[in-house]
């Protein structure tokens, strides 16, 4: 799955550590899900979009194959 | 995406591979496990430790990898994130899956009489331990 994360990650102003603080995760997760490595749960899919104020889908995008 | 890898947090106190700590005590609690077993190995082959000294030893060596596993589901539950949660149930899956066909086939060659290594029961304890590191390991590499 493809994501907006490190985009606005880095419009905030905010490293993967300040991210996984906000989230309640582990840095390397947070560097997971940028990297598309990992796909989030939706209670965490949920608490991304609203730390960002974005719907899911603006933040997440399935990739090829997940359709 | 630079930015990713050069965070401010590169002395974040997090374990860089899920449950290092607990996979530690899980060691130390199996070594428990095992010097009780040489123990009575040991005692048993001289003879100067009884009968209920060996039962006592036997049960009272397993009692760390009981509170150890207590704490992991402790930590599963409540300490880990789900990534790390997934990483650690993926490499546990990993253990099991591969360590049962391993030893029904060791059961099997042995029964039939095919030359296998003699096996003693730490082997067989330590042997889901290693699965269980490398499956973590190869789950750990999948979401690098």
């Amino acid at each position: 799955m493809r994501n907006a994360l490190p985009t606005l990650r880095a419009s905030r102003g905010w490293s993967q550590g300040d991210l996984a603080e906000q989230l309640g995760v582990s840095r390397q997760t947070v560097n997971a899900l940028e990297r598309g490595k990992y796909d989030p749960s939706l209670p965490l899919a949920f608490r991304i979009a609203r730390l960002f104020e974005r719907r899911i889908e603006d933040i997440f995008e399935p990739g090829q194959g997940d359709t | 995406m630079s930015g990713a890898t050069t965070d401010r947090h590169a002395t974040d106190r997090r374990p860089t591979v899920p449950g290092t700590q607990l996979y530690g005590m899980y060691m130390l609690a199996i070594a428990a496990c095992l010097i009780g077993n040489l123990v009575m190995r040991v005692g048993m082959r001289a003879g100067w430790l009884p009968g209920s000294a060996r039962v006592a030893i036997g049960v009272l060596t397993v009692l760390p990898l009981i509170a150890v596993t207590a704490l992991f589901w402790r930590m599963l539950r409540h300490d880990l994130d789900e990534m790390v949660q997934r990483v650690v149930l993926d490499g546990l899956a990993f253990a099991f899956t591969v360590y049962v066909p391993l030893a029904a086939l060791y059961v099997n060659l042995r029964t039939a009489g095919a030359w296998v290594p003699r096996l003693d029961p730490p082997d067989l304890l330590l042997a889901p331990m290693i699965l269980a590191a490398v499956g973590i390991m190869i789950a750990w590499r999948r979401h690098r």
